[in-house]
């Protein structure tokens, strides 16, 4: 019981999240924008991918932009830390002081 | 000079791309160093490049989101983010932010919408302001006196009396170092989330000094939390407003590029600050994004853009400076101490 | 911890290359000769690629093309004479529209 309590709000947290109308998305509400990308004068497989799934699945599209955001928030850090690591130095511990 | 420019798909133009990486660097210094996203820094940049305001919201928010897990991971090797108190407050937020946009759509209904929450955003800018530097001033006076505890000289304490309340179920946050009932996070962040909602914003300008005074995080703590909370929200706003067509995906892409780098500096700097560094640079931080509020109230736009560039790019530099100096010693030691070990 | 993270780079390359998109619609650009919203027809004269100075949206070509405008997502109501920015269903019969954008009305620099 008393690990229960320990994890409940991470529980009510998850089941807010699946409940997209009561979220409202940082920066206010958007009004839906049409816009259809050009994909005529476009050769990059890379471009037309994302032009496609923005013309043609609206939902699609903001599944794939927050994967893709979440990827390179992954892989970046990972490439970054391997950078700083090579510093020398200690990244794993920080003194508490206030003033 | 073609080769400076990008192409940016669905907008369908060129866009100055050294510019982005730009923007996206000193925000990720900024944000790694304070705990907040910072989209009230990008959009100004965004606008001189010549970025569509219809995708800069949205891409600002994917690249927070991309930006605040860099941050987050790195932060929370250094033991600073409390993943349960993070969790706990997401609640809170939610509610809150929902709340709030209640709030600002009955302002709507009676036509009162523009003014009420550009002063009551200055009114809550300046309330952070007026209580970051009067709990330095106060934490200053305690040093000199030699009232010092644990953690040094600490100004206000509301906190300590907030922790009393036992409504159960009692929690520990072990990463935080506190014990207090779970509706006290809850509330706190069901606050600040309705603030949140009311403004229009993301809330880790708000939800920093939250932590700090009303819960009783250590600065350092409270930027790591905070940034974890950024990182959630930023990736379900980032779905919202990829639903509705306002993510300029390849920009998010390079920014990215530029934040990630900016994202460890800045993180990597709250190892060399003090905690009442980080709190005053924030409230410095604060009064220029409340004067370009101001600014903007009475329509006098590029002197609010100048304000906002112009404080990004100082905060910017003095994290910056702080990282190197600090890294520098650092090693200096370091390799003090091997010729020490070796001799 | 690493390898968690790996792991969550491989599901999320995984699920973006598995998950390409259903649909892969073409693009048609020109200007708006007639526009039914009711019966959900819209009648463009199409331009082409060849964009300059004069012809920014490009030159026009003649030829008239007619969209099933029923299920598309329209932004601003197009009129004669707009410039208008489709995306369709190129293997379609009746040239099914996914989404149709008012270049000429359409401001992206507002909010």
């Amino acid at each position: 019981m008393k690990r229960f309590y320990r994890i409940w709000p991470a529980f009510v947290a998850l089941a807010m999240l699946l409940v997209p109308e009561l979220v409202m998305a940082a920066g206010g509400k958007a009004e839906m924008l049409i816009v259809v990308a050009d994909n005529r004068t476009v050769e990059s497989g890379w471009f037309k991918f994302w032009i496609d799934a923005y013309n043609t699945d609206p939902f699609m599209f903001g599944l794939y932009c927050t994967l893709f955001t979440g990827f390179l928030g992954v892989s970046l850090g990972l490439i970054t830390d391997q950078i700083m690591k090579r510093t020398g130095l200690d990244l794993t511990s920080r003194k508490l002081v206030e003033h | 000079m073609e080769w400076l420019y990008m192409y940016m798909p669905i907008a369908g133009i060129d866009i100055f791309w050294p510019g982005l990486v730009l923007i996206g660097f000193s925000v990720g210094v900024i944000g790694g160093f304070f705990g907040m996203g910072g989209a009230w820094m990008v959009t100004p940049g965004l606008n001189i490049l010549g970025f569509p305001m219809a995708f800069a919201i949205g891409t600002d928010i994917a690249h927070i989101a991309g930006k605040s897990m860099v941050s987050t991971f790195r932060h929370s090797k250094f033991g600073n983010v409390d993943y349960v108190l993070g969790l706990t407050m997401v609640v809170g937020t939610v509610v809150g932010i929902e709340c709030g946009a209640q709030i600002v759509m009955w302002l709507e209904a009676i036509g009162k919408v523009g003014p009420v929450v550009r002063w009551v955003y200055v009114g809550v800018l300046a309330l952070i302001a007026l209580m970051v530097f009067s709990d330095y001033y106060k934490a200053h006076k305690k040093k000199k006196a030699g009232v010092v505890d644990e953690h040094g000289a600490v100004g206000f304490t509301w906190y300590k009396t907030l922790h009393k309340i036992n409504i159960p179920p009692m929690m520990h946050f072990k990463v935080a170092g506190i014990y207090c009932s779970a509706w006290l996070p809850i509330s706190v962040s069901f606050l600040t989330g309705v603030l949140a909602g009311f403004l229009g914003i993301g809330g880790g300008l708000l939800r920093m000094p939250a932590l700090i005074y009303l819960v009783g995080c250590p600065t350092h703590v409270a930027v790591g939390t905070d940034l974890f909370e950024v990182m959630i929200s930023g990736l379900y706003g980032t779905f919202t407003y990829g639903v509705k067509g306002r993510i300029e995906v390849w920009a998010v892409f390079v920014m990215l590029c530029g934040a990630a780098i900016g994202a460890q500096i800045g993180t990597v700097a709250t190892k060399y600050a003090k905690g009442y560094g980080i709190r005053v640079a924030f409230g410095l931080a604060v009064v220029a994004c409340m004067i370009s509020v101001i600014l903007k109230q009475y329509k006098i736009d590029l002197a609010a853009t100048v304000v906002i560039l112009g404080a990004v790019g100082a905060i910017c530099v003095y994290i910056c400076g702080i990282m190197f100096k600090g890294a520098a010693n650092e090693l200096r030691e370091k390799k003090a101490n091997s010729k020490l070990a070796a001799a | 911890m690493k390898s968690k993270i790996l792991c969550c780079i491989v599901t999320m390359i995984v699920a973006l290359c598995v998950a390409a998109p259903a649909n892969a619609a073409d693009v048609a650009q020109g200007k708006c000769v007639s526009y039914d919203k009711d019966k959900g027809v819209l009648v463009i004269e199409e331009f082409n690629t060849k964009f300059s100075k004069e012809n920014k949206f490009g030159e026009p070509t003649g030829k008239q093309s007619t969209f099933n405008t029923k299920e598309a997502l329209v932004g601003i109501t197009p009129t004669p004479g707009d410039i208008i920015r489709l995306a369709y269903d190129g293997k379609s019969a009746d040239k099914k529209t996914f989404r149709v954008m008012n270049v000429t009305k359409q401001d992206l620099m507002k909010k």
